[in-house]
């Protein structure tokens, strides 16, 4: 029973708020109003593309830091190579060495 | 005797070791500090003092590369042929620099990512052929045929090089040129600070190409003192 009276209550509330909402009065004119409507009706409605070599601003201090990374980081990846195929190396000359040992305790 | 050798060497190496990194911190002050902002593209102009030399870096690790692959075709040492492969490694990776260090600028100076400039262009060119000098290097234990066909390719590679350099000269392109035989554009900081970066650069690539070309004998007296070993 309570559950019916519930969905009766909220069915009215949702019928009658849009209605009620309608016969609000429109509030007075104002220029300021009026231009952030206008500004937001135009960022609603369209997107306008900008011409031109400048389109966008993009942060010199960001792209600077960003080329100097890359540099340190590739020498850095290059380095971990070089280590890599050294211990690569270091690795087979111990077997190697173990196996020639081996052959001469035959 | 070798020993002797071995250790005159190991000094030499770490002498250049020490001054190249001194000289590297020197030239971040003088570029950092010292060197004033560009009036008309701003700080991100700063990106010229590792860009230039690093593409100077990359001249000088695909000429070695090239001088390698020559020797070694004439005389078929393997110590010739780690050369040319050490070459090719440090100077693409110097190319890589270029290639990713040069849109980061080009974005704010030109407002574009790339370009098909002629020197960009034939740049882009030089680090593929180089890239498959590597490629065709790193398939497997190469044999005595693609030793000699990947240094070939050095060689045509190096045919790009003066392309390159002169392609600002012969082809109309968007790519700046300060520097010239005529003078540059450059203010007197500029200028050293520029000049403190040829040089740290240039110890840098002599430094990986040692390394590298070392690295790569070693690896291939490996291979043959198992080849040796198998075979016995």
């Amino acid at each position: 029973m309570r559950a019916l009276i519930a969905t009766l209550v909220l069915g009215c509330t949702m019928l009658i708020t849009p209605l009620a909402l309608a016969d609000t009065p429109p509030e007075p004119d104002t220029g300021a109003s009026e231009t952030q409507e206008d500004a937001a009706e135009e960022r609603a409605a369209q997107f306008v593309g900008v011409r031109g070599p400048e389109a966008e601003s993009v942060s010199g201090g960001a792209l600077l830091l960003s080329a100097y990374a890359v540099v340190w980081a590739l020498l850095f990846l290059f380095l971990m190579r070089m280590r890599g195929l050294q211990r690569q190396t270091a690795e087979e000359l111990e077997r190697l060495s173990a196996e020639i040992q081996a052959s001469k305790d035959r | 005797m070798r020993s002797t050798r071995q250790s005159g060497s190991s000094t030499v190496w770490s002498l250049l070791l020490f001054a190249t990194l001194a000289l590297f911190a020197v030239t971040l002050y003088l570029i950092f500090v010292v060197a004033p902002v560009e009036q008309q593209m701003g700080i991100v102009q700063k990106i010229f003092y590792f860009h230039v030399p690093s593409a100077y870096a990359m001249y000088v690790g695909f000429g070695v590369s090239a001088v390698g692959s020559a020797v070694y075709l004439l005389k078929r040492d393997p110590k010739w042929d780690a050369i040319g492969v050490a070459g090719a490694e440090v100077g693409t990776l110097f190319c890589l620099i270029v290639l990713l260090t040069g849109p980061l600028w080009a974005r704010k100076a030109w407002g574009v990512w790339w370009t098909w400039d002629p020197r960009l262009t034939t740049t882009l060119l030089a680090g593929m052929i180089f890239a498959a000098y590597l490629a065709l290097r790193s398939m497997g234990n190469a044999g005595e045929v693609e030793k000699r066909f990947a240094a070939g390719l050095a060689l045509f590679g190096l045919v790009d090089l003066p392309l390159i350099h002169y392609s600002v000269q012969r082809w109309r392109g968007v790519h700046p040129t300060v520097i010239t035989g005529k003078g540059g554009g450059l203010e007197s900081e500029m200028y050293w600070a520029l000049g403190l970066s040829f040089i740290a650069f240039t110890g840098l690539a002599a430094l990986l190409i040692w390394a590298r070309a070392s690295a790569e004998r070693q690896r291939e007296e490996t291979a043959r003192l198992r080849f040796e070993l198998m075979h016995r």
